[in-house]
């Protein structure tokens, strides 16, 4: 592991765009692992009917979603999915997705461990 | 429609329920109020879902599935209801190609993806501000389209109350965004419906039986009573009403009544409902009044037509029908000071009757003056003639004016002959009473000053030139049942009726002798003497 899954700076950003309701950056946090499971589940479903430009959208999607918790490393992974889905360019694909598949695993744990440090903290 | 400072609708449309989530809970703290939509499809949906609050602002993230960014912005452009909606796309800071695209096709602004609450606060406030300006305008133009419609009406329809009435309510119910709407006319004193908007065929008809008093007991009455506009807020808590027929078949909430004033007085009311409680905003009751004042004007102008008519038909007593005529018309007073113009005098008179109204009883000679004044009377109007003067036996008739008629020296000769015509009818009856009356008949033309002749209190419309002095004595020197007329009217009838030489006359103002033609007497047969043949003697007395 190079990067810490979560930039702690944007994470704070966010927490304090809501006005420090951890309350609401709790129930954020849940939609974002439920938009990503949907997410990843598209991009599953991309490469496996090796049907390239259907992972664009979900690439997408995920990519702002994960800039946005301050998951860096996997956002960018998405933006890469994403340029290349566009582009048409995928001999790759099914590596990449496993990397996302991982990295969001990586980006869970590290939010929930958060929680927990706040809760018990 | 929205008032300034205060916060905005604003439809988020994105298919994640994260960026929906976190922009909704940052609109909601800066002041606006969210509305969520997963795509295009469904954003669309709300727009134009009637009974859905409007919406001000839309931000529109471009990568959904569905219906995307770009086809929402296309079906928005295209609907000139939604056209106007300032549009805010989310967008990547990868993603600039695409934010000139939507700019392209209309998009107001963009948002970068990674949410800056400040930048959040000045896009979203910038679009309103657009928002609100172009509402404005678009609510300046609707008003100032419906004052013109109006407008418009009043001066195309000027007099047609009801049409006036009719085009003040359905102006009023749509820009005050009533739901009904009735324009009420005091009848002695009380106020009935006379113009409705918005309402069913039997809410008209329970409003129109009404017949409303001043009292605290309906909206109508408590304006004509404190002549002032008045606002119910909400009717079923406003314990002195009790027009109650009416509010159960419309339902109304929310009552808005204006005066209709003209010199101080309530001369109707404009009325207006609502049916749910909402009030009327100051601009709406500034609207309303506005109206009001149409509906005032509207009123002024039907109850002046009924005096000039009224007036009209009183002075057709006493005027010849042109000059009642000229005297209401615009060009009336100039008419009146005096001008010059080219004119057909005609004078009759009776031989014998100052010895008819020495011998016979006075009655008798007002019975025979009532019954020639009438016979004469009808031949001037039938044939457009200005009457002078009655007088006594003598009458004066001028054609061409006010009323110009080309073939004037020709109709001044048709009455004479029609008058002569039918006097021997009239005279008939008098003949066997022992009494022998005739007309003698005398026609000039020429230039006189006509218009207003007399002193204040008592002026005729009349004129001053030889012609009338040419004609009245002419008709002087007329045998019994003789027409003479001058050089001048023998030329400018052009042969339209025969008439022979009569010699030239010397005539008393005159200093050289005057060239006088007669016109015959048809013979029995003989159709061309007259516009018709001469009838039989019995007719002049219909």
């Amino acid at each position: 592991m190079i990067d810490p899954p979560i930039d702690p700076a944007v994470f704070a950003a966010l927490v304090e765009m809501t006005g420090g309701d951890v309350a609401f950056v709790d129930e954020l946090v849940d939609t974002y692992f439920d938009d990503a499971r949907e997410q990843i589940a598209a991009l599953l479903a991309a490469v496996a009917a090796a049907d390239v430009p259907a992972v664009v959208r979900p690439a997408h999607s995920l990519k702002t979603n994960s800039f946005n918790v301050g998951a860096m490393e996997l956002g960018a992974l998405c933006r890469d999915l994403e340029e290349r889905g566009r582009t048409g360019e995928l001999e790759d694909a099914a590596a990449r997705v496993a990397a996302i598949v991982t990295g969001f695993d990586r980006v869970r744990q590290a939010l929930l461990a958060d929680r927990t440090a706040r809760a018990t903290g | 429609m929205i008032d300034p400072g205060i916060g905005g609708r604003v439809l988020i449309v994105d298919d994640t329920a994260f960026n929906r989530r976190l922009l909704a809970r940052l609109l909601r703290t800066i002041g606006h109020e969210p509305f969520e939509a997963s795509d295009g499809r469904a954003a669309l949906d709300l727009l134009t879902d009637p009974d859905a609050p409007p919406i001000d602002v839309i931000l529109l993230d471009i990568v959904m599935p569905g219906m995307d960014g770009y086809q929402t912005l296309e079906a928005l452009k295209a609907d000139p209801a939604l056209r106007d909606l300032p549009v805010i796309v989310i967008s990547g800071v990868d993603e600039l190609d695409s934010v000139v695209r939507c700019i392209e096709m209309g998009a107001a602004d963009y948002l970068p993806k990674t949410v800056d609450p400040a930048i959040l606060r000045a896009r979203i406030a910038a679009s309103l501000a657009q928002k609100r300006l172009h509402d404005n305008e678009r609510e300046a133009l609707d008003r100032q389209a419906a004052t013109n419609e109006v407008l418009a009406i009043m001066s195309r329809s000027a007099f047609e109350l009801q049409t006036v009435l009719d085009a003040v309510v359905g102006a009023a119910l749509r820009l005050c965004r009533a739901d009904y709407g009735v324009a009420y006319v005091a009848e002695g004193e009380a106020y009935r419906a006379v113009a409705s908007a918005g309402g069913t065929p039997e809410l008209d008809a329970i409003e129109r039986a009404q017949s409303l008093r001043p009292g605290r007991e309906s909206l109508v009455g408590r304006v004509a009573l404190m002549a002032e506009p008045i606002q119910v807020e909400d009717v079923l808590l406003d314990t002195d009403y009790a027009a109650r027929a009416s509010q159960l078949a419309a339902g109304y909430r929310t009552l808005l009544g204006v005066p209709i004033v003209r010199d101080g007085a309530v001369e109707g009311v404009l009325g207006l409902t609502r049916n749910e409680v909402r009030r009327f905003s100051e601009a709406e009751l500034g609207l309303a009044v506005g109206f009001a004042e149409q509906a005032a004007i509207g009123i002024a102008n039907a109850r002046l037509l009924a005096t000039i008519e009224r007036q009209r038909g009183q002075l057709a007593r006493f005027l010849s029908p042109q000059v009642a005529a000229l005297v209401s018309s615009p060009q009336g007073e100039a008419m009146l000071a005096g001008h010059r113009r080219e004119i057909t005098a005609m004078f009759c008179d009776l031989r014998n009757f100052t010895t008819f109204s020495e011998t016979a009883e006075p009655e008798e000679v007002l019975g025979f003056l009532r019954l020639y004044h009438a016979t004469i009377g009808a031949l001037v109007v039938e044939h457009e003639g200005t009457l002078e003067h009655f007088a006594g036996d003598g009458i004066m008739v001028f054609f061409n004016d006010p009323v110009p008629q080309d073939d004037h020296a020709a109709r001044a000769v048709r009455m004479a002959v029609a008058i002569r015509e039918r006097f021997v009818g009239l005279a008939e009856d008098w003949r066997r009473r022992g009494h022998i009356l005739q007309v003698g008949i005398g026609i000039a033309t020429g230039y006189a000053t006509m218009g207003r002749i007399g002193f204040e209190g008592r002026y005729d419309y009349g004129g001053v030139g030889n012609a009338i002095i040419l004609a009245s004595r002419l008709s002087s020197e007329a045998a019994a049942g003789e027409i003479l007329i001058a050089q001048r009217t023998f030329a400018a009838m052009d042969g339209a009726i025969p008439a022979e030489p009569a010699g030239d006359r010397q005539l008393k103002g005159f200093s050289r002798p005057m060239t006088a033609y007669a016109i015959g007497r048809p013979e029995p047969t003989d159709a061309a003497v007259a516009d018709r043949p001469a009838g039989p003697a019995g007719r002049a007395a219909s």
